[in-house]
């Protein structure tokens, strides 16, 4: 019995235990000075809490990714007032240390900003930024010297009634080579109208219930400057929700991008693209629509990736105390996903939490990819917990792909300081193959959490080149297959988390591993396959045509 | 034995001599048959009449939580427990009107201080319990569960209410023995109650029983009593009939579900 019970248990050797995921953080140090305002001044308005948005891109394509804050404004003006409230666009100097370029670039910008989208939508080689906000957006051309024009007009985005989007994404949802604008709008508001909510004594922040949902929107993308508003042709439009964070991928392999928006405390939708140009929204049928018992959770950021390495792209939604985190796991094809909060521990360990961003990253280079949250309690609950609602922010190891260990209190002292966290952006800043990460707070300085893990983990990253596709290659799948032979997916991607924008390079930690093929399907299904590709690189891939 | 009843005597000829003791008792029994605003007006007159008579005190916080008048109740329950710290409902709906405010660290000092006044009351160890579980310590939060299931069995007056914050705990523990035979034992003992058979139903799916999910699910969708949503019980039937292989089923209940969540929006827009 002995020998049968050492058979089972003692017949390998344990795996090495990898080193633990550590991080500095350096944003005053490396120049990265700003403060997120939320204009705050006695009148809790709803738009106080919910800005933040942040994007990690290479605006000047010198290989070192940027940073891009969006700001708040004064409150009932809505106007950027003063020094405090621009929007800041700083450089990365490619030696871990960035310049304030905000006033050569043009884009301080004006009214109060949320969230960021930054892909490159004329295909022109430069990212193009959208800064989405409460009643106005606006789209950014980069102009390839450093300076960015507003285009909003131009482009016919500025049409229509003024809504307050929180989150938006760029995807090419037709496959016409041409990147799309998902703009996910959140409630009506009026700054004259906002409701007294609390006691006598006391007012509070409104619970969203309190506000009119609003739909999302879908702009086509046409070629020549101009977007369509097909929202209504598309489905989209028919949706009425409380629209947060928004994630892509091509959940059943069809070859068309899916989208998910996190509402808050209403139930998630999940837009199935049928690839008519239309959408049906399927988010009951696949099982991501509510908490396993019902409950519509204040869903806030959301990403896709796969995290079990089987090849499909899992959800997972991140919401406010007492919620839980949501994690599905997806089946494959139209099956739709099962729970997997519980399973992996997440379920428990999240329920005390409330999370805004959050990005699927493997941080240790293990071939696992792995989870970090920014965190902060609503500012009000302090009466609730009897402590400040500041949080620190939390990073879960993923234990192949069956467990999440929350590994936050070996991850560095500045990781344990909380603070009002909203926006991350996820990005490699030094270039040392390890995940970065730009976080924001509401009325804080934001942080940079420089990746300090050690191990000899290697590492692999794809920076597509779409010729057909988009130029950036955003919805294509990437499979690394491994000499021990394991495969790892990945797609690419910006949108992440909330409110925000990350890198649009492809990430594979490959763990002691090496790659023996590299496999990419690009938008609209074309394969191309590479073999010897070097790993502890970025490697530029162009598609064959 | 004699002091006692001397003291038992002394509490009468309190009660007896309070000149509201007439009014408040027409204000309960107003309460009782939910009639709210006379009740209101029954309390205040008792309450003029003998500005310190608690369970007056106590009546009129009771009819203010039941119209969301939190300010009020604190202020009337603050006022009975000065009169009388020992009263025991008074400090019961004192620990829910913080509870009901999610104040939280003030009502786990409130339930905890009615669990010492009255250390045999299901109820105090059942809201000290979903006090707990708010606050992240799932743990002693069933041990408050268990203790109140306890208390109650050992009156013979169990209920299945008393049973399902249990259910739900262990159901999120992962503990799927002792939940599916408190689940039982709530449909057992409230068979018309939906939301028994709603957890029954979330945890044998949760048990990968797919068909008997559906199957207990349908029976709690099919009654009133209860506080578990029609759209949660549809999202379980979904999901249930999916797993099953009966993947008609699910449409239908989702396109209910859709019906459901576009109702109440277009009113409210």
């Amino acid at each position: 019995m002995a020998a049968v019970y050492a058979g089972v248990t003692g017949s390998q050797a344990a795996a090495p235990e990898p080193p633990p995921i550590r991080f500095e953080e350096i944003a005053a140090k490396a120049g990265l000075r700003f403060e997120l305002q939320n204009g705050e001044a006695g009148g809790f308005h709803q738009i106080e809490l919910t800005l933040g948005g942040v994007a990690a891109l290479d605006y000047n394509n010198d290989g070192c990714a940027d940073v891009f804050f969006t700001n708040g404004a004064a409150i009932p003006s809505l106007r950027k007032t003063g020094a405090r409230f621009p929007n800041r666009l700083f450089r990365n100097n490619c030696n871990l240390t960035f310049t304030d370029v905000t006033a050569e670039s043009g884009l301080a910008g004006e009214g109060y900003s949320m969230a960021v989208a930054a892909a490159d939508m004329d295909n022109d080689g430069w990212t193009d930024i959208f800064v989405a906000g409460v009643k106005g957006n606006t789209l950014y051309r980069n102009l390839g010297d450093g300076r960015f024009r507003d285009v909003t007009e131009m482009a016919g985005l500025a049409a229509g009634e003024p809504r307050w989007a929180v989150s938006a994404g760029w995807v090419d949802y037709d496959n016409d080579g041409r990147l799309d604008l998902f703009v996910s709008n959140y409630v009506e508001w009026d700054a004259a109208k906002e409701p007294r909510c609390g006691t006598p004594e006391r007012q509070y922040y409104c619970h969203p219930n309190a506000y009119r949902g609003l739909p999302n929107q879908l702009f086509h993308n046409d070629g020549d400057g101009k977007f369509t508003d097909v929202s209504k042709a598309s489905g989209i439009g028919a949706h009425v929700g409380k629209g947060m964070g928004v994630s892509f991928a091509d959940i059943d392999g069809d070859g068309l991008t899916d989208i998910f928006v996190a509402n808050d405390s209403v139930r998630g939708m999940l837009f199935q693209n049928e690839g008519n140009g239309k959408f049906t929204e399927t988010g009951l049928e696949a099982g991501v629509a509510l908490r396993e018992d019902g409950h519509a959770i204040a869903g806030m950021g959301a990403d896709f990736r796969d995290l079990d390495n089987d090849g499909r792209a899992d959800l997972l939604v991140s919401g406010i105390l007492n919620d839980s985190f949501l994690l599905f796991r997806n089946l494959g094809g139209r099956k739709g996903f099962e729970d997997y909060a519980q399973r992996t521990g997440l379920l428990m360990s999240t329920r005390q939490l409330t999370g805004w961003s959050l990005g699927i990253y493997d941080f240790d280079n293990d071939g696992w990819k792995d989870v970090f949250f920014a965190l902060a309690h609503l500012m009000q609950l302090d009466r609730y917990l009897g402590r400040k609602a500041a949080l620190a922010n939390r990073v879960y190891r993923n234990i192949e792909g069956k467990r999440l260990e929350d590994v936050s209190a070996g991850a560095g002292a500045e990781f344990q300081l909380a603070a009002a966290h909203r926006g991350s952006a996820f990005a490699d800043f030094d270039n040392d193959g390890r995940m970065d990460v730009v976080v924001t707070a509401v009325n804080g300085p934001a942080k940079l959490f420089r990746n300090v893990t050690g191990g000899k983990s290697h590492w692999l990253g794809l920076r597509l080149r779409g010729v057909k596709a988009n130029r950036q290659g955003l919805g294509a799948t990437v499979r690394v297959h491994l000499a021990d032979g394991r495969d790892l997916y990945n797609h690419a991607t910006t949108a992440v988390g909330y409110a925000s924008a990350s890198e649009a390079i492809v990430r594979f930690g490959l763990g002691t591993a090496a790659a023996e093929f590299v496999e990419i399907r690009w938008p609209g299904g074309r394969v191309q396959r590479l073999t010897g590709v070097a790993a502890d690189r970025v490697v530029d891939v162009t598609e064959e045509p | 034995m004699r002091f006692l009843l001397a003291a038992v005597v002394v509490m009468f000829c309190a009660m007896a001599a309070s000149p509201g003791q007439a009014s408040y008792e027409r204000a309960n029994a107003l309460f009782v048959a939910k009639k709210f605003p006379e009740a209101l007006a029954a309390v205040e007159e008792a309450l003029r009449l003998d500005a310190r008579l608690v369970p007056a005190l106590t009546l009129k916080a009771k009819l203010a939580m039941a119209a969301n008048r939190y300010d009020v109740a604190r202020q009337s329950l603050e006022r009975a427990l000065a009169v009388d710290p020992r009263a025991q409902y008074a400090q019961f709906l004192y620990g829910m009107e913080a509870y009901m405010n999610n104040e939280m660290t003030d009502a786990l000092t409130r339930f905890q201080r009615a669990r010492e006044l009255a250390p045999k009351d299901p109820r105090a160890a059942l809201y000290l319990g979903l006090a707990t579980e708010s606050v992240g310590q799932p743990k002693e939060a069933l041990a408050l569960y268990q203790e109140a299931v306890r208390l109650e069995r050992a009156t013979g007056q169990l209920s299945a209410e008393t049973l399902l914050p249990g259910v739900r705990l262990l159901l999120l523990l992962g503990r799927i023995e002792e939940c599916e035979e408190w689940a039982r034992q709530a449909v057992k003992l409230s068979p018309k109650l939906r939301d028994a058979h709603f957890e029954l139903a979330r945890l044998l799916l949760k048990k990968d029983t797919a068909p008997e999910a559906a199957a207990e699910g349908e029976v709690a969708l099919g009654l009133s009593e209860g506080t578990a949503t029609d759209s949660a019980i549809h999202y379980l039937l979904v999901r249930a009939w999916r797993q099953a292989g009966q993947p008609e089923k699910a449409a239908a209940h989702a396109a209910v579900m859709r019906a459901l969540e576009t109702a109440p929006v277009n009113r409210a827009q």
